[in-house]
Order: C-alpha cells, then structure tokens, then sequence
C-alpha cells in the first residue's frame, strides 16, 4: 500500500469517516467528526504509522487534509 | 436578591469580544436585540461559543424565561425527541432554517401553539447531565443556584477587571457557564469563540488580545501538554483552571511546576453539574504539597464525610433543585441544599479532601460523565443479551470485556456512535469469564485491578 493510500485510511479511521469523504479540502472542525479528541488521535497514529516525530508548530498548522499532506511531504514521505 | 443578569450588567469593565471580526460589545447592546414576548415560558438555546450564541443567552438570562443550555453539535434526532418531550416556546439553533410547528422570527423559533403547562417560578436554567447523548434528563438551577455559585468562585480566583477572558469550554457545560458567569461578573474582556488550543487562530488570538486565563478539563491539559505548551512563555496568562474529572499526576505536576516557577497560579477544582458547577478547589500554594486532593470547600460550601459509606456529601446555596426528565419535572424545585456527591472521600488532618472511589458507576470521558451500566445496557442490547461488562479505568479509557466472538472494533464503532464520543475511548478485551463477586453479581473492584494492569 502506498503512503497516499494509508493516509487515507488512517483519516478515516481516526475520524470514523468513510474514505471516500476524505478529501483535500477537508478541514479541522468543518464536520462534528473531526474535533480535537480525533485531530490529535490522528496525530498519534500519523506519527505511529511513518515513524515520525510532529512538532508543535506542526500540529497547530495540521488544519486540513492538505496540509497535513504538506506536512507529511516536509518529513520525506512519499504523498501524491 | 438580584438577578444573574442585573449583576452581569453592573459590571462597567465588562466587554464581550467577537474575535471574528474584532468588533466589542457592551452588554446593554446585546440584550433586548431579540423579539421575546415578556412572559415565563421555556426556551431551548442550543449555543456554540460564538457572539451571537452569548447574545441569545444574554436576552434571555434578562427574561423571565426558564432556558435550556444545549449542544448545538446534537444530533437532529435527539434535538427533535427533546423538543416533542418539552415543547419549548422559543428555539435559538442557527442551523436549522426551519422547525415544524415554529415560526421563524428574527434568529429565534417561536411555537405556533401556545404551550399549556406551567414551570416553578425558580427553576431559571436546566443543565444536560451528559452533553451529547441527548438524554431528556436536566439539572434544574435558579437564579441562587447561579448567583451563589459565581460569587463563592470569584472569592477564590484572582478574577479581576482588567482580565481578558478566552471562552473555552462550551458554555452549555456547567464548567463553562461558569467561566462565562464569574467573568461578566468581576471580569474584564470576554472572549467569545469556540476556537480550540490545537487551531492556530487561538494562540494568534492569545497573543493579540492577552489572555489571561485559560479553563480546561483533563482533555484540554492533555492537548496542551501535547502541543508543548509547557516550553513556551506566555506573558500575559496569570492563572489556569482544571476541573471536569481527575487530572492525571503526572499533568499535574507538570503544569503546577510550569506555573509556579513563572508566578502563576493553577487551580485544580471540583464539581458537578448538580452543584451548579463548583464545591471545591485545591489553592494554589498547596498544589505540591496536596498531590492529589481536591482541596477545600468553596465559600458558603461544606463536606461532610458519611461515617458508614465514606460518601462525600455537600452542603451550600448552589445544590440544584432536583432534575426533571419531562413536563411533570418542570413543576418542582427543591430546596434542598444538600448533594450526595456519589464519590468517596477522606480528610486529612489540615482539612484538605480526597476522593478515594466512585459509589455510582460512572465514567468521566473527555469530561463527559458516561454511565456505566447504561453502557451495559446499550450493548446488552445491541449484542442480543450477550455477556458484557464495563468499567471505566481512571477517567482514562471505559473498558468493555466480552465473552465470546464480538468484533471488537464493530463494539467501539457502536459506543462511539451512541455516546458520540471518539473511538479512542473505548478498549474492547475478550475474556474467558467475567469475573463475579461471591453473590454473583460482576466484581467492579477486581475488574478494575485487570484495568490498571492493562494500563500502557
């Protein structure tokens, strides 16, 4: 599985969505579902999956789909 | 005795902030800007922490209406069930356009038909006790219950006229309310805004307005101390708060050392909903050294210790007046001003509290009180009468432990959705047996001892 897919999955996931409603323009309490509890599960589970460390500043900046791409990309890895 | 209101509006500092638009508020301007007929009735305000909901409260907190604070995150099934139970004569819940059997007026609902039944006189606001499930069951608070509740808190929180306040709890959380009450009170500038400290627009307002305060339950210091707040300087801030369920020890330290080296102070508090929403809280200077207690009782407040069952029972002018689960319960108010708090307690010998158990089964879960045997029962019921039990393991985690073949993540997907709180509250164990007490009944206490061992 490619990163862009597990991505994908780990939002849904942690945010008890269907994949299909994960898309870029998705954004930080846009829908009930993604709330702090969720945002920093999501978080935990990102930096569990690609063995990385995310930052503050990081964390705060995380406020959609696409940036936490953005963010994922600053940490080499790999995401369409 | 005066009103909430009157005392709010005697405030002369105060001013409501919209961080939206930058735009100040004065109190007077945001009453009387809503059409609300000058009689006693029930209104249902589902508010957010925005302006215009703080606008909607103020009107009618200057009303004689009895209001009903709730989530506007509910569920529309569950708005629509409370509804049909209560029939309110106003609604304030700016996402819907239209309600069935309402006229729209300007941002209000008005009911078609007048309603028939009556409300005691002192029964001024009902609190949920749960916050998400939409259960039917309120806290019912008067305008004492208010006042008294406000003023014991600005005896022991060093509130002052030139704070400036962020909301950041929701107001219809008896926490909150009270952050939002003590501040119009004593306060200066009130932050109105349901930004959360993991967006990065609340610590750009943070800096731009000076906060001076920030109120969290466990959940919120969890997050903070996540972010790394504990690494930064924050000039402005003069005190924190932390109350809506234990904070873990190590938090605690933490955010107490933080503060005290930084000539800060932390409080770390007690409550419940059907204490309007404080009755203890631990000063500052005996963070350290009373690890762990709850602190002291708040002015006009008293503990008493019940020598058979250790029960920590309250006494003071904020004890609801009794909880109604329908129109019938509309009818009463109490006056009584003791509270059995359902938790365990010891002093010690400077006086200081400590809770040392839980007597009703109740989890609290992102500062949301879950319980318990309610869980048993949704999934008794779900699962077709299969063997369950559940515990909550230092308001941390709820446990459930199952026999048999359950899918565990089908079991946290159900949970999740009944009590609409995140997966990640939920650990699913698959047991060979349930342990039993020798009457038969499931052993909690043992259970519990399997839960801290589980802990990671």
């Amino acid at each position: 599985m490619n990163a862009t897919q597990q991505l994908q999955d780990i939002f849904a996931a942690a945010l008890s969505i269907p994949a299909a409603q994960v898309t870029n323009e998705l954004s930080y309490q846009s829908i009930p579902e993604w709330d702090s509890v969720s945002h920093i599960y999501l978080i935990t589970e990102l930096e569990a999956a690609f063995n990385i460390s995310i930052d503050t500043e990081e964390v705060l900046e995380m406020s959609s789909v696409e940036k936490v791409k953005e963010t994922l990309r600053k940490h080499q890895i790999a995401i369409d | 005795m005066m009103r909430l209101y009157d005392l709010i509006a005697a405030n002369p500092q105060l001013v409501y902030v919209d961080p939206a638009t930058g735009q100040h508020f004065r109190v007077t301007d945001l009453t009387h800007t809503l059409d609300i007929e000058p009689r006693r009735g029930l209104a249902f305000l589902y508010i957010d922490n925005s302006i215009a909901a703080i606008e909607a409260l103020l009107n009618f907190l200057d009303s004689p209406f009895t209001i009903a604070l709730l989530s506007p995150k509910l569920n529309i099934t569950y708005k629509q069930q409370l509804e049909q139970l209560y029939r309110p004569c106003y609604i304030y819940d700016p996402s819907r356009t239209t309600v069935e059997g309402f006229e729209a007026t300007t941002r209000l609902f008005r009911n078609s038909t007048q309603s028939d039944y009556s409300i005691h006189p002192d029964i001024k606001v009902l609190l949920s006790t749960s916050g998400t499930t939409g259960s039917p069951k309120f806290v019912k608070l008067s305008e004492d219950n208010l006042v008294q509740n406000a003023l014991s808190i600005i005896d022991y929180l060093p509130i002052q006229h030139h704070d400036v306040t962020p909301l950041t709890l929701p107001v219809f959380y008896s926490y909150g309310l009270s952050v939002l009450t003590t501040n119009s009170m004593a306060g200066g500038q009130v932050v109105c805004t349901s930004r959360d400290v993991v967006q990065k627009e609340f610590w750009e307002d943070f800096t731009r307005y000076g906060y001076t305060s920030i109120a969290g339950v466990p959940y919120v210091y969890e997050m903070l101390h996540r972010i790394g707040f504990c690494k930064k300087e924050y000039a402005s801030l003069r005190y924190m708060t932390q109350a809506g369920g234990r904070l873990s020890p190590v938090l605690a330290k933490t955010f107490g050392e933080y503060t005290a080296a930084r000539d800060k102070q932390f409080f770390i508090m007690y409550g419940q909903t059907e204490a309007t929403a404080r009755m203890a809280y631990l000063p500052p200077e005996a963070l350290l050294s009373k690890a762990g207690s709850i602190g002291l009782p708040i002015k006009n407040g008293r503990f008493d210790i019940s020598p058979d069952t250790q029960e920590l029972v309250y006494t003071g002018p904020n004890v609801f007046g009794g909880y109604a689960t329908g129109l019938a319960g509309l009818q009463t108010f109490d006056h009584n001003p003791v509270l059995h708090t359902g938790d365990m307690a010891e002093k010690d010998a400077e006086g200081y509290y400590y809770i040392t158990g839980r007597m009703k089964r109740f989890v609290k879960l992102f500062g949301t009180r879950v319980n318990l045997d309610e869980v048993e029962a949704i999934l008794k019921n779900a699962l077709n009468g299969g063997t369950v039990a559940c515990i909550g393991v230092e308001d941390k985690y709820l446990l459930v432990q199952h026999l048999g073949t359950l899918d565990g993540s089908a079991i946290k997907q159900l949970l999740s959705e009944k009590l609409q709180l995140h997966v990640s509250a939920f650990r699913i164990q698959q047991v060979d047996e349930i342990l039993l007490t020798p009457n038969g009944k499931v052993d909690y206490t043992a259970m519990q001892q399997v839960g801290l061992a589980e802990k990671v």
